[in-house]
C-alpha cells in the first residue's frame, strides 16, 4: 500500500487533482507549469512551502490590548450599569468589525497567497481544533489560533496538540480557562479526546473525569492575553489517566494521548479524509498510519506519501469530492483570475453557503462531504455565482446579515452593500481574442478552465443554445455562460 | 439487473410508477435504484402515499447542546434538588407549579397556558441505557435512534421516509435551516431545507434560468450509468465519516438529485411564503421565524409530513441562569405562537410538536453556575390530541438513587419515536426503530 504513483501515470488530469486538493484549484497555465515539473517537484513545490516567502503583515490590530483590557476590568468591577453596558456595545461592535476582516485577510491568503498547501492545511486545522468567535469574543485571539495553526501546519501532533490546548481562544472556547482543582471542568478533558485525538470509545468516563483534574492549572491571562500556567488551580494529586499513574499535569496528559496508536490512527484517517474526500477503510488507516508513526508523528515527511500514493490517485477520489465553501469561493477566484469580493460579501457568501470560518457549527467542525449539499446551498452556489461572476449583489439581502448574534440593522447594511462595487470577471483576462470570437473554442476553453473535464454531450448543447441566441456575444453573454456553468452539479465537485 | 434504463425526462419518471414511452436517455445508477425500488413498491402493494396535506403532520423541534431538564421541570419540593444546586436551584416562587412537587421553569409561561389548556404532555425522565455524554454521539443516538454501541448510518426519520415515502414529492420532509439533520440520512435521501424562502430559487433572466434548468436536468449529465453502490465505505468509524454515507460511490449523483428537488419546491415554496398570512405575533427569535414559516407552509398546504426545527445555546456550563431562561422563555412563547395560528387555520388537529435535547444535565451544579453533561431529561409533545399531563414519574434525585452523578433515565426515548411513528404518523414502528419498542400512551 501507499506505493508511489508512477512517474508515466503523471499527468493533467492527476496534476490538476493534487493542485485541487492540495491548494484552491489553479488556471490551466499553473496547471501546465507544475504537471511539466514532475509528480516530486509538483507536490514538493507546494509542500516545502518554507522556501517561498510570505510577507503577508498581520491585520493592524491583531497584537494584545492591556490598556483595553485593564480599562474592561475596571469598568466590570467598578463602573455602573450604565458604563458596563456601553463599554460592553463599543466591544461588540469592534470585535464584529475585526472578525469580519479578519475573514477577508484569511480568506484572501488563500486566494493570492504564494503558500496555498500552509493555508490549506490552516484550513484543516481550524476544521479540527473548532473554535468560534462566537463564543471567544475576541477577534485577536481568533487571528492568534489562525497563526498557531500557520506557524505549525506541517509540524508534530505532540507538539501541535499541546500548543492548541493552551492556545488563549481554545482555552475560552471550551471552558478549561474557568477549570479550578475543586471542580474541575471536564469540557476540554472530553472534547481533546473524543474529537481532537482518539475519538469516542477510546477512553473511559474515568479518563475524563482524571485528565480534567490533569489539565487543572491551564489558564488564562485576561489582562495580558496569554496562557498562564496557575499552580494554585493545579490539582497535585495522583491520577491515573489511559493507564499511566502519577501527579499527572497537562503536559503529560498530551504526551499519554499521543502515545496511543490510535492518536496516529485518528489523525491520519481525518487528514486522508480531507484531502482525498473519504474515509480510509481499516487496511489504509493502518498503513497511513504505520507510515506517520515511521516519521515521528511529524506531519511534513506522512503528508508527502501520502500525497504521492496511488491510493490519492484512485478513481473513487478523482473528481469526488464535494468542494467546501472556501474551495469554492477561493478555487473560483483563482480558476477566474479575480479578485474576492471585498470581505463583507465573501463572508455572506460562505456563511450562506454553510461555512462561516471563525464560527464552525460546533466543536466537532464542518461535517464536509455531501453534507455541504442541500437544496438550500445549492441554489445559494448558484446565485453566488452571479456575484462573483456578473459582480452583483442583489441576492445579498438584509436577511443574510441581520442574523448575526445581537445583530440589528440588517437595512443600513443593506444599503451599505448595494454601494459596494465587485468587478466580476474580465473575460479578456481569461479568453484570448480567438476564444471570444469562436463559440467552439469559447466553449472548450470554458470547460476546460473550470471544470477542467468536459461537459456532457446534453450541457454542451444548452450551453450553445443559450450562446445562439446571440449574433455577437457581449462580455457580458459571456459572464452569464461562465455562471451557467458554475451552476451545474458538476462545478460543485473537484 | 440491468444498469442502464431509460425515460423521457427526470420529472415525469418521478411521478410514475411505470416506464414511459417515448424513451431515449441515459440515466445515472441512483435513479435506476430509485426506479427499481419503485417497481418493487408497485408490485406489491397498492398503498397511496398519504401526504401532509391532508394527514398528520410531525414538527420535530431540536433544543440543541443538552438542555438542563431539571431546572426546565423542576422538583422544587425536593430537598436533594436544593442540596445540590445551591446557587442555581429555582424556589417555589421561581416556577409554575404543576403539582405540589412539580413545576415548569417560571420563563415558561406558554407551556403552562399548553398545559392548563390540555395541549401539553411531558414525558419525565426520557433518556436511554449507557447515556453518551458526549453531545455528537449522543445527538447521534437521539436522530438515528440507534442503540449506545451501535452506529447507524440511517436517521430515524430518513428510515421511516425510506419505508413509508417512496416516491413522494421531496418536500415530505422539510427542514428550516441550511443542513439537514443527521435524522433525514436516508437510504434514498428525501427532504428539502432552506431557511429563507424568498432566497431560495435561481436568480437570473428568463434565458438564463431556462438553460439553468437544463443544465440541471439530470439526464443531461455525464454520470457513469454503472457506478457500484459500495455500501460499506464509511461505514466503520462513523464519526469521522463525512456526514451520510453516499450514494453509489459518486458526489455528482447526489447533487444532481438535490439540484432537482430544488428545482420542484422553490416556486411552490415560494409562494405559499408569500401568499399565506401569519395569524398570531411570534417571537422575532430564530426559533420565532422558523415555526412562523412552518405554519405558512402547513397553512399552504405543502405535501410535508415531517418539518424539523432546531433552537441551539443549550450548552449551559457556565451561567446557566441567565441563557436558560433566555431560551425556554422563547421555546414556550414560540410555540405557543405556533399552537394559536394553527389553531386560528383550524389545522392544529393534524399537527403534533415532538421536542428532544441530546442529554440532560448532572444533578449537581459546577462551579461556573453552571452544570455540565448529563444524561436523562423530559421531553415535550405539544397537539390537540395529547393525553396532556405529567407522564412516567420523576426520577430520583436521591444520591443513592443517581449513576455517576446522574437521574437514571425511566422512559426509553424510542418508546416515544414508537408511539409517534404508530399512533400518530400510522405505521408500523419496528422496521423503522430496528426492533419493537412498545409505544407510550401520548396520542
Amino acid at each position: 500500500m501507499l506505493q508511489a504513483l508512477p512517474e508515466k501515470q503523471w499527468n493533467l488530469e492527476t496534476t490538476a487533482h493534487l493542485l485541487n486538493r492540495m491548494g484552491f484549484g489553479g488556471t490551466p497555465a499553473e496547471i501546465q507549469k507544475l504537471a511539466d515539473l514532475g509528480p516530486e517537484q509538483a507536490i514538493s513545490s507546494l509542500l516545502d512551502y518554507e522556501k517561498i516567502p510570505d510577507n503577508t503583515p498581520a491585520p493592524v490590530w491583531a497584537q494584545p490590548d492591556p490598556a483595553r483590557m485593564r480599562q474592561q476590568r475596571d469598568i466590570n468591577q467598578h463602573g455602573t450599569p450604565e458604563e458596563k453596558k456601553q463599554f460592553q456595545q463599543e466591544e461588540n461592535k469592534l470585535q464584529n468589525q475585526r472578525i469580519i476582516e479578519l475573514r477577508g485577510w484569511w480568506l484572501n491568503r488563500m486566494a493570492k497567497g504564494p503558500r496555498p498547501f500552509q493555508e490549506k492545511m490552516v484550513l484543516f486545522w481550524h476544521g479540527h481544533f473548532a473554535t468560534s468567535f462566537e463564543k471567544v469574543r475576541d477577534a485577536y485571539f481568533m487571528w492568534r489560533q489562525n497563526e498557531l495553526f500557520r506557524r505549525l501546519a506541517t509540524d508534530n501532533w505532540l507538539y501541535l496538540l499541546t500548543e492548541a490546548g493552551k492556545d488563549p481562544a481554545m482555552l475560552i472556547w471550551l471552558d478549561q480557562a474557568q477549570s479550578r482543582k475543586e471542580h474541575p471542568n471536564e469540557n476540554y478533558a472530553r472534547e481533546v479526546m473524543e474529537l481532537f485525538s482518539l475519538g469516542e470509545g477510546h477512553y473511559t468516563e474515568k479518563d475524563v473525569t482524571e485528565g480534567a483534574r490533569a489539565l487543572t492549572g491551564w489558564s488564562l491571562d485576561r489582562l495580558d492575553q496569554k496562557y498562564v500556567y496557575r499552580p494554585l488551580f493545579h490539582d497535585r494529586g495522583e491520577k491515573t489517566f489511559l493507564g499511566r499513574t502519577g501527579e499527572l499535569n497537562g503536559d503529560d496528559m498530551m504526551e499519554q494521548i499521543v502515545a496511543q496508536p490510535q492518536a496516529a490512527k485518528f489523525i491520519t484517517a481525518k487528514l486522508w479524509n480531507f484531502f482525498a474526500g473519504q474515509v480510509p477503510d481499516e487496511n489504509l488507516n493502518d498503513a497511513l498510519a504505520a507510515v506517520f508513526r515511521e516519521n515521528g508523528n511529524n506531519f511534513k515527511p506522512f503528508l508527502r506519501v501520502m500525497f504521492r500514493s496511488e491510493e490519492f490517485y484512485a478513481d473513487s477520489v478523482v473528481r469526488n469530492q464535494v468542494k467546501s465553501p472556501v474551495q469554492w469561493l477561493v478555487g473560483s477566484a483563482r480558476l477566474l483570475e479575480c479578485d474576492l469580493p471585498p470581505a463583507v460579501v465573501s463572508w455572506g457568501v460562505t456563511r450562506g453557503l454553510g461555512q462561516d470560518l471563525f464560527a464552525p457549527p460546533n466543536v466537532k467542525g464542518w461535517d464536509g462531504g455531501i453534507t455541504w449539499i442541500t437544496t438550500n446551498t445549492l441554489l445559494a452556489r448558484y446565485n453566488d455565482a452571479a456575484t462573483i461572476v456578473q459582480g452583483t449583489t442583489q441576492q445579498l439581502g438584509a436577511d443574510d446579515f441581520a442574523r448575526k448574534p445581537g445583530g440589528q440593522g440588517g437595512e443600513k447594511i443593506e444599503k451599505a452593500l448595494r454601494r459596494i462595487h465587485i468587478g466580476g470577471v474580465d473575460v479578456k483576462k481569461i479568453l484570448t481574442v480567438r476564444e471570444l470570437a469562436d463559440k467552439d473554442l469559447l466553449v472548450s476553453s470554458l470547460e476546460r478552465r473550470l471544470l477542467q473535464s468536459e461537459l456532457t454531450g446534453e450541457q454542451e448543447k444548452t450551453l450553445y443554445d443559450f450562446l445562439a441566441a446571440h449574433d455577437k456575444l457581449t462580455n457580458e453573454d459571456i459572464r452569464s455562460a461562465i455562471r451557467l456553468i458554475m451552476s451545474t452539479p458538476d462545478y460543485q465537485i473537484a | 439487473m440491468k444498469n442502464e434504463i431509460t425515460l423521457q425526462t427526470r420529472r415525469e419518471f418521478l411521478r410514475t410508477t411505470v416506464l414511459g414511452s417515448a424513451l431515449s436517455w441515459t440515466v445515472p445508477a441512483f435513479l435506476a435504484n430509485t426506479f427499481a425500488a419503485l417497481q418493487s413498491r408497485a408490485a406489491d402493494s397498492a398503498t397511496q402515499i398519504v401526504t401532509g396535506k391532508d394527514d398528520t403532520i410531525l414538527v420535530v423541534l431540536q433544543m440543541a447542546g443538552g438542555n438542563d431538564g431539571i431546572n426546565t421541570v423542576v422538583p422544587y419540593a425536593s430537598d436533594f434538588y436544593h442540596k445540590a444546586r445551591p446557587r442555581i436551584g429555582l424556589k417555589a416562587g421561581d416556577i409554575l407549579k404543576l403539582n405540589g412537587e412539580i413545576g415548569l421553569h417560571g420563563a415558561m409561561t406558554g407551556f403552562k397556558e399548553l398545559y392548563d389548556s390540555g395541549n401539553l404532555a411531558v414525558v419525565q425522565g426520557v433518556g436511554y441505557p449507557n447515556p453518551n455524554r458526549s453531545h455528537f454521539r449522543s445527538t447521534e443516538i437521539w436522530q438515528t435512534a440507534s442503540d449506545e454501541d451501535k452506529i447507524e448510518k440511517y436517521g430515524w426519520i430518513g428510515r421511516y421516509f425510506d419505508s413509508c415515502c417512496s416516491g413522494a414529492d421531496p418536500a415530505v420532509g422539510v427542514t428550516i435551516g441550511s443542513q439537514l439533520p443527521e435524522a433525514f440520512f436516508a437510504k434514498t435521501p428525501k427532504g428539502i431545507c432552506f431557511n429563507n424562502p424568498q432566497n431560495y430559487r435561481f436568480m437570473a433572466n428568463g434565458a438564463t434560468e431556462q438553460s439553468y434548468k437544463k443544465l440541471n436536468e439530470a439526464e443531461m449529465s455525464g454520470v457513469a450509468p454503472d457506478a457500484p453502490a459500495d455500501e460499506n465505505s464509511g461505514g466503520s468509524i462513523g464519526m469521522l465519516a463525512a456526514g451520510m454515507p453516499m450514494q453509489g460511490g459518486k458526489a455528482v449523483d447526489f447533487i444532481e438529485r438535490t439540484a432537482l428537488d430544488a428545482q420542484q419546491s422553490s416556486d411552490e415554496v415560494r409562494a405559499i411564503a408569500a401568499r399565506v398570512q401569519n395569524q398570531t405575533v411570534y417571537p422575532a427569535s430564530q426559533l420565532g421565524n422558523s415555526l412562523k414559516l412552518v405554519a405558512k407552509l402547513i397553512g399552504g398546504g405543502l405535501p410535508t409530513r415531517i418539518y424539523y426545527v432546531s433552537q441551539g445555546g443549550y450548552d449551559t456550563h457556565t451561567n446557566q441562569i441567565a441563557t436558560q431562561n433566555r431560551l425556554l422563555k422563547d421555546l414556550g412563547d414560540s410555540t405557543k405562537a405556533f399552537v394559536d395560528d394553527l389553531k386560528a387555520q383550524n389545522n392544529m388537529q393534524r399537527v403534533l410538536v415532538m421536542t428532544f435535547s441530546e442529554f440532560g444535565r448532572r444533578v449537581a451544579e459546577n462551579a461556573n453556575g453552571g452544570t455540565d453533561h448529563g444524561a436523562a431529561a423530559p421531553m415535550f409533545i405539544v397537539g390537540n390530541k395529547v393525553k396532556a399531563g405529567l407522564l412516567g414519574r420523576y426520577p430520583s434525585l436521591a444520591p443513592q438513587d443517581l449513576f455517576e452523578g446522574d437521574i437514571k433515565y425511566n422512559v426509553d426515548f424510542r418508546n416515544v419515536y414508537a408511539s409517534v411513528l404508530e399512533n400518530w404518523l400510522k405505521t408500523k414502528s419496528a422496521p423503522i426503530l430496528g426492533r419493537q419498542f412498545e409505544p407510550l400512551s401520548l396520542v
